[in-house]
């Protein structure tokens, strides 16, 4: 068997390289197939709950489904779709149906942490993935129930 | 009479024992790239399944060229068939003596899974396997590690990594491959492998409960 040339490694080495661009660019398909980075909003605490805003970037005229996790634990699940002309003056959307309000009641008194959570579905439907919109949004509930936000905590 | 990589113990200087053993190193990671990486990212979509099938193919085929090798040489040859297929009777008839066997513990009947027209195409899907577990990379272990139990192993092992998480198969997988190894040292011809591997194949998935080898899945497959 004849000894072969330097060419074989420099084939071995090409084909480590185009392996190496294989695995990464299906891992960067695939994050941006089931974790999309195209969600975009924002909550906030009002007296009686949470309402706030969510836009899908990708498909700007489709409404998002959106749940509430209050502490950890999930409360509720709406679409977006109430009116919300600040968004669409301020050029977040391209239309005015992006809202949610979720209402929270019977709340222990106390400190609490809310997380909204667009839902994403891929692979046709075989996979739904949850996507944190804006920030955590930390409040307090008090003995009547009333919610407050809580600035810088 | 068969042409043989090596003869004895390997007396390759280290940098072409090296170069052999990473040409194993690189056809096995295309394969678990393929089990494992493709069928987990995108799902099985046959396109990108054929990119590190086609490199690895590409990369032995180039191997073949710089280093001469004939198609006879490799196995694809007539001459040494009954040679070949004396030596395997033996195994291969007690494999599926084995399988029979546990079929009936199991389940107390024989030959009872379907019969479906994919396996037809088993010969030529073993006849691939065998090329690529025989016909290069007990090749090119035989020209690293001399001919032998050294590189009987490492060609076993290399086969039963690419049917693992399946325990039942990886072990199976094992044994044939030591079997299937050490007959291509004494005989190479992939034909007559090609039609011990098909045999012991349709046997155990005739026999063998699909629940008991999961179906034959490997790789990400392995977990449904």
């Amino acid at each position: 068997m004849k000894t072969p040339s330097t060419s074989l490694v420099h084939v071995l080495i090409g084909k480590s390289i185009l392996e190496t661009l294989l695995i990464g660019v299906l891992a960067v398909f695939t994050f941006i197939s089931i974790l999309p980075p195209y969600f975009h909003g924002w909550g906030e605490v009002t007296d009686t709950g949470i309402s706030g805003w969510v836009v899908n970037n990708q498909a700007p005229w489709d409404r998002v489904e959106v749940q509430l996790f209050v502490d950890g634990i999930f409360m509720a699940s709406r679409v977006a779709n109430e009116s919300r002309r600040d968004v669409l003056l301020a050029g977040w959307s391209k239309d005015e149906w992006h809202g949610y309000t979720f209402t929270v009641t019977s709340m222990s008194a106390g400190l609490h942490e809310a997380r909204i959570y667009a839902l994403h579905e891929s692979g046709n439907g075989t996979r739904k993935t949850l996507q944190l919109v804006g920030d955590p949004i930390r409040f307090a509930v008090d003995a009547s129930g009333k919610l407050s936000h809580l600035l810088g905590v | 009479m068969a042409a043989e990589p090596q003869n004895r113990e390997s007396s390759l200087p280290p940098t072409a024992t090296a170069l052999a053993l990473w040409e194993i190193v690189s056809v096995a990671t295309s394969c678990l790239i393929a089990e494992w990486v493709v069928l987990s990212f995108a799902g099985r979509s046959k396109l990108i399944i054929a990119i590190p099938i086609l490199l690895a193919g590409g990369l032995m085929a180039f191997s073949h060229r710089e280093r001469d090798e004939t198609l006879h040489e490799i196995g694809f040859r007539a001459d040494n068939f009954l040679a070949s297929c004396r030596l395997l009777l033996l195994p291969t008839a007690a494999a599926v003596l084995v399988i029979i066997a546990i079929g009936w513990f199991m389940s107390h009947s024989i030959f009872a899974g379907h019969f479906r027209t994919r396996y037809f195409s088993l010969p030529v899907w073993a006849l691939f396997q065998q090329y690529v577990l025989n016909g290069f990379i007990n090749r090119r272990a035989q020209l690293a590690l001399g001919k032998g139990p050294k590189s009987i192993s490492l060609v076993a092992v290399v086969f039963a990594l690419l049917h693992l998480p399946n325990p039942l198969l990886g072990v199976m997988t094992f044994i044939g491959g030591v079997i299937w190894a050490a007959v291509y040292q004494k005989q190479p011809n992939l034909f007559a492998l090609a039609l011990s591997h098909s045999v012991v194949s349709i046997a155990l998935a005739l026999t063998i409960s699909p629940n008991l080898l999961d179906s034959l899945r490997v790789g990400f497959k392995y977990f449904g």
